[in-house]
């Protein structure tokens, strides 16, 4: 199974790219199998959040996604958005790694 | 590579103190304004966005990095300026964690040369050693100088 992954900040185009940019190096590292990587902002996220396996958002925003979590959806809050470790640290815990590893 | 072009346009600014962190904002903003990437309601978006959203445009201790969203009101060009402040700006009084005195004020209107910088500054923000360099620079000779010493350009093109 390859994953789907939402990350998501307030606007969509700064804080979340960089995010994107940490799972991506943090992905390869843990060789995840990984379907897409979408970047949007919390608006959009609040909405569209149910219909991806996986959402990233600085720890802050956490509180909005109860509905997203009760749906599924592996949320993962970061207190460092830059944090490669952070974001393996948190894949591996989540329980999504051994599941969706690439062969 | 991203730091020579920061200098050759001219959007880069050094400032011994600022007294909250929405000057902060505004003085951040003024290269951009300068050669009008973005127009003075620019800055005023940002703090708008801060307000609303808390200090979450200080990633790391020491680093800012203002931004509105892409294609946001007062943006006209795509480019990431730079500020040094010497004394650190606090955005949160209860946490000295959101201090900045860098800042990589990033403006949008076009989202793949947005991408290009963001990958730029990604490389850059998750090296310790050049961060630790960054905060002790006090002109652009040092941007060049570091540019230079650890050539982003080839760094990101490795990366991805």
């Amino acid at each position: 199974m390859a994953l789907k992954v939402l990350v998501a900040c307030a606007n969509g185009a700064g804080t979340s790219l960089m995010m994107k940019l940490s799972f991506e190096r943090a992905a390869k590292s843990l060789k995840l199998a990984i379907q897409n990587v979408h970047h949007c902002a919390l608006s959009e996220a609040k909405s569209s959040a149910p219909g991806y396996d996986v959402l990233m958002i600085p720890q802050n925003f956490i509180d909005m996604f109860k509905h997203a979590m009760e749906s599924g959806v592996s949320v993962i809050g970061l207190r460092n958005v830059l944090s490669e470790a952070e974001i393996k640290e948190k894949l591996l815990a989540s329980g999504l790694v051994e599941n969706n590893q690439l062969l | 590579m991203l730091l020579k072009e920061i200098v050759e346009k001219r959007h880069f600014n050094f400032v011994d103190r600022i007294d909250s962190w929405e000057e902060s904002i505004r003085i951040a903003c003024k290269p951009l304004e300068a050669d009008g990437t973005v127009e003075p309601v620019y800055a005023e978006e940002i703090i708008k966005c801060v307000k609303k959203h808390g200090p979450y445009i200080v990633l790391i201790p020491n680093f800012a990095m203002p931004h509105s969203c892409e294609g946001a009101i007062g943006a006209k060009d795509t480019a990431i300026s730079f500020m040094k402040v010497t004394r650190p700006v606090s955005f949160d009084p209860g946490d000295p964690e959101k201090d900045a005195t860098v800042f990589f004020t990033l403006a949008s209107v076009n989202s793949d040369i947005h991408l290009k910088n963001m990958r730029k500054l990604f490389t850059m923000l998750t090296n310790e050693e050049l961060c630790a360099e960054l905060l002790g620079v006090t002109g652009p000779e040092d941007l060049l100088r570091l540019d230079e010493k650890y050539s982003f350009g080839d760094a990101a093109r490795l990366d991805y």
